[in-house]
């Protein structure tokens, strides 16, 4: 299964991957500036090993034929789905979370590997020749594919993860050509069910959303994250305060910053030059992704590609965006940057994935 | 490609999020992240000392702790405040009240410390220190806090130290927290003592510890005050006064200088400057003895035999009587239907003037009084500076009383003119007026504003202030009346009343007095307060001391003694001192 010959070799996209080295540059000098817990200076040299074992993973998933892929993801998909149950039984919890298996000495998020899973799973369903044009009836069948898993990452409670499956299918719907009319009334659909979905989520979670309304609603609560990280990123400026002056993130005022608020840190330390160098590493990449999708030789190369960019793109755009107060915060770590192995394994399959595309491009 | 499209829109969004955050409002936010990270912590400043003439401390400072909470870093949820002072409160047997209290009286984001109780013990700051990670927002401070030789030295004199109260506080000068004199020198005096505090810019984390210090201004310490004061002196005095209600006073009738200022029963002045407890206070306050009260400038009792001086210096120099005037005491005297009765029973027998005064015979100045006349006699008591402020700067000086004529036609009645001569009826004095008295006695007329401020020094030994002494006032009497009055005042301690004063080796001169309540009835009898006023040496005037004490019977018995103890130790430790220079 796993070979790799001269013609493949060829097509591998470099800016891609120079792009993604480049990130985890910035992500290992962030975290070496930063002494968190227990852990310490460790943190760096952990998250360099995540990537190295992201790097294999990432060269297995690309010398895969990635319909190879799509057909037995079905099969990966139950698999996740009892990862997922195994959190509940299994789960180690973090801070009131059950999100983790332990596995040895490593612990794994289910939830990060379902999202590939379910990535493909969708895009064997959207590809399969009975779903052609897509009905309603399509849609029907899909709704139970997305809720399940949805449900039970929210009651993990991990709503961030389970938010980011939405866009994804969406994504994912509009590649594969539905029509808009569908579409509206799906957003429908979604507006009549928000309200039911404020009763289903915890009250930290509503607490949170109404502090992305107000901030200064309770500035040493739920709103105390908010309020920090605009401190250190707009306190950052121009160009930034350099490692030794930012005392926002060295001194520990916000919290999570070596995993969900990395953001904050980087733009308190390199300012705004600095996050416009680390943005168009994103745009890079996901400019890249969507060229792979565009060129993909068949609509199954198209919607993984497109799936795996939208992925990445969704949790860049979720992360930065509720870190500079634009949307409420969730907890989506940013790929490549944050501290955590699971994340960093997942953007790299992903990538994996664009990569598996981008070489079977002329095959 | 619209999804490529979309999602390039959404970066401009963020780009423009961030071009707003760190460009637009990037100052702003900078000042922000300046307040997270800085705490202030104020540094008291120690106190001034006050030093006695010789340069020997009267108190001094010594590191104390105090129980801060600081608002800001308290926990925010009420349930859980409450948890950390109801903690505090149980592990210091503090009342929770006066916890919740202290913090409601300040913006709950505020950074400064809020002291809630001074003067913790060790055990006290170990108990806190082993809970400190449950008590977020409670610290201990080190302060510099005034310790005295003891617990109630000199406590009039000096004063005690306390937390401003809010009327002071309405004032603007001080600062929640700050300790202000508020009485006696340390009041007269705080803006000099009590220095600038200094203070710590401190970068902390985000759970407050301290990670460095950013600015440090070290705290001006207060000046040193030297004062008239002779330690030594004063703490004989209080020794010889131990147990008695009264009121001491030591003056250098040289130059007006307050070698010593005792009044009993003293307050427990180190007690006032730690927390005091309102049951330990009420305690003080309505004590019937009132130790709060200064009896020596602030309570005013007849002068009794001790104005037969003022007579006497009257009658000489306006020579309406001779010292070789006799008159036969037999113990009575009768001024039309009045009888006024001598001390002694059945009387001194045929008295001079000398021996009048030593023997303090009543029925002498009776009639000496009633040639004199009750204005020569007033005149002379002004002239000596009764009736009118010594001018001493200790809050609350009373005035004392000399009386006027009564009556529509301002004329004197005998039977007033007779109560004056022996310092009864409405005459009343302060002991530091007697002693300011007896110092122009002994120094010829001098009357002298009473110092006890020589000098202020700054820390780095610049002089502030100094206090050359001031000449408050002449009395004019001729030489010979000045001779007189020192001849007869040695024969009172040498052949008189005084003779329990007596000093072999050192010439004393004295008068005693006693002075009777005015409602005299039987079961007060040996209630009268007990004067004794004195000068040493004789020839050469260096000390006066003047002893009071309330309700302690005859001054010749009980007053003199005690003066005698204190003339003891001036003397004989300076003939001590002397010999070893020598």
């Amino acid at each position: 299964m796993i070979g790799i010959d001269r013609r493949l070799l060829q097509n591998v996209d470099w800016p891609l991957l120079g792009g993604t080295c480049g990130l985890v540059v910035l992500s290992a000098i962030t975290l070496s500036t930063l002494h968190v817990g227990r852990a310490g200076g460790t943190v760096v040299l952990r998250q360099l090993g995540w990537f190295g074992v992201g790097l294999i993973a990432m060269v297995i998933v690309a010398s895969i034929d990635y319909k190879k892929l799509v057909r037995i993801a079905p099969g990966m998909y139950v698999l996740g789905l009892a990862g997922l149950v195994g959190v509940f039984a299994l789960g180690r919890s973090v801070s009131g979370a059950r999100r983790w298996i332990v596995l040895g000495p490593l612990s794994v998020q289910p939830a990060e590997l379902f999202k590939l899973a379910f990535l493909l799973t969708v895009v064997w369903l959207l590809v399969s020749r009975w779903a052609q044009p897509i009905t309603p009836g399509v849609l029907a069948l899909l709704a139970p594919v997305a809720a399940v898993p949805f449900v039970l990452i929210v009651k993990q409670p991990d709503l961030g993860t389970a938010l980011l499956l939405m866009p994804l299918l969406l994504v994912l719907l509009v590649g594969a050509g539905v029509r808009v009319r569908l579409l509206a009334g799906l957003g429908l659909a979604g507006l009549a069910a928000a309200p039911i979905a404020w009763f289903a989520l915890k009250e930290y979670q509503r607490e949170r959303i109404m502090v992305f309304l107000d901030p200064f609603r309770d500035p040493l609560g739920s709103a105390y994250n908010v309020i920090q990280a605009k401190i250190a990123i707009g306190s950052g400026q121009l160009l930034g305060k350099g490692v030794a002056g930012a005392t926002q993130s060295r001194l520990a005022f916000l919290p999570e910053r070596h995993t969900d608020f990395i953001f904050a840190v980087f733009a308190e330390m390199w300012g705004f030059v600095g996050c416009l160098v680390l943005l168009a590493c994103y745009v890079l990449l996901l400019l890249r992704g969507f060229d792979i999708a565009a060129t993909a030789r068949d609509p199954v190369g198209r919607l993984v590609a497109l799936g795996a960019t939208s992925l990445v793109a969704a949790q860049v755009l979720i992360n930065v965006g509720m870190v500079v107060g634009l949307l409420p915060v969730v907890g989506i770590p940013l790929p490549l940057m944050s501290y955590g192995g699971s994340s960093m394994l997942v953007s790299m399959m992903a990538l994996g994935l664009l990569l598996s595309v981008r070489m079977r491009q002329f095959q | 490609m619209a999804i490529a499209v979309a999602v390039m829109g959404a970066f401009l969004v963020i780009v423009g999020q961030l071009w707003y955050l760190q460009v637009l409002e990037g100052g702003h936010f900078l000042d922000a992240s300046d307040k997270n990270r800085i705490r202030i912590r104020p540094v008291a400043a120690p106190r001034g000392i006050l030093f006695d003439k010789n340069g020997v401390p009267l108190v001094d400072n010594r590191p104390a702790f105090t129980l801060s909470l600081i608002p800001r870093e308290l926990p925010r949820e009420d349930q859980n405040r409450d948890a950390v002072l109801g903690r505090v409160a149980s592990l210091l047997q503090i009342p929770y009240q006066e916890l919740a209290e202290s913090v409601t009286r300040v913006p709950s984001d505020s950074f400064l410390p809020v002291r809630v109780r001074r003067g913790l013990t060790l055990e006290d700051m170990a108990k806190i220190e082993e809970w400190k990670l449950e008590l977020p927002g409670v610290i201990v401070e080190v302060e510099p806090q005034r310790t005295y030789p003891n617990s109630r030295f000199a406590a009039h004199l000096l004063g005690y130290v306390r937390e401003a109260s809010d009327e002071q506080l309405k004032g603007g000068r001080y600062r929640r927290g700050d300790m202000v004199g508020q009485s006696g020198l340390e009041r007269l005096l705080d803006e000099f003592l009590r220095g600038r505090d200094g203070g710590e810019r401190i970068e902390v984390d985000a759970l407050g510890r301290p990670v460095r210090v950013v600015q440090h201004t070290d705290p001006h310490p207060g000046s040193q005050v030297i004062t008239t004061i002779d330690r030594r002196v004063q703490e004989a005095a209080e020794q010889a006064m131990e147990g008695k209600a009264g009121a001491i006073v030591v003056m250098d009738p040289r130059s007006g200088d307050i070698r010593a200022l005792v009044s009993t029963p003293a307050f427990e002045i180190d007690r006032f400057t730690a927390t005091i407890d309102r049951a330990a206070w009420l305690r003080v306050v309505q004590d019937p003895d009132h130790p709060l009260l200064n009896r020596a400038i602030q309570s005013q009792y007849a002068p009794g035999s001790i104005f037969k001086i003022v007579v006497t210096a009257a009658g000489l120099q306006e020579a309406t009587i001779a010292p070789m005037d006799r008159v036969y005491c037999n113990g009575e005297f009768h001024l039309g239907a009045w009888t006024f009765k001598d001390w002694k029973e059945g009387g001194h027998g045929s008295v001079d003037l000398q021996k009048a005064l030593a023997q303090s015979c009543n029925i002498f100045y009776y009639q000496a009084g009633l040639k004199i006349g009750g204005a020569a006699i007033t005149k002379y008591a002004r002239a000596f500076g009764f009736g009118t402020a010594t001018g001493v700067e200790l809050g609350g000086e009373k005035l004392g009383l000399i009386p006027q004529p009564k009556g529509r036609r301002k004329s004197w009645q005998g039977g007033d003119i007779v109560n004056m001569s022996i310092g009864q009826g409405q005459v009343l004095v302060t002991p530091l007026q007697v002693a300011r008295f007896m110092a122009a006695v002994a120094n010829g007329g001098v009357l002298w504003k009473p110092r006890l401020v020589e000098r202020i020094e700054r820390p780095d030994r610049g002089v502030l202030y100094s206090d050359p002494g001031q000449v408050a006032g002449h009395v004019e009497l001729s030489p010979a009346v000045w001779a007189f009055l020192r001849q007869a005042l040695w024969a009172v301690v040498n052949d008189g009343t005084g003779i329990g004063a007596k000093i072999p080796g050192i010439d004393i001169a004295g008068k005693t007095g006693t002075a009777q309540m005015v409602s005299h009835s039987k079961a007060e009898k040996g209630q009268d307060h007990a004067w004794f006023a004195a000068f040493a040496p004789v020839r050469d005037p260096e000390v006066v001391v003047v002893v009071l004490v309330e309700r302690g019977g005859k001054g010749g018995q009980v007053a003199a003694p005690i003066a005698r103890r204190i003339l003891n130790a001036i003397f004989f430790e300076k003939v001590a001192v002397a010999e070893i220079r020598g």
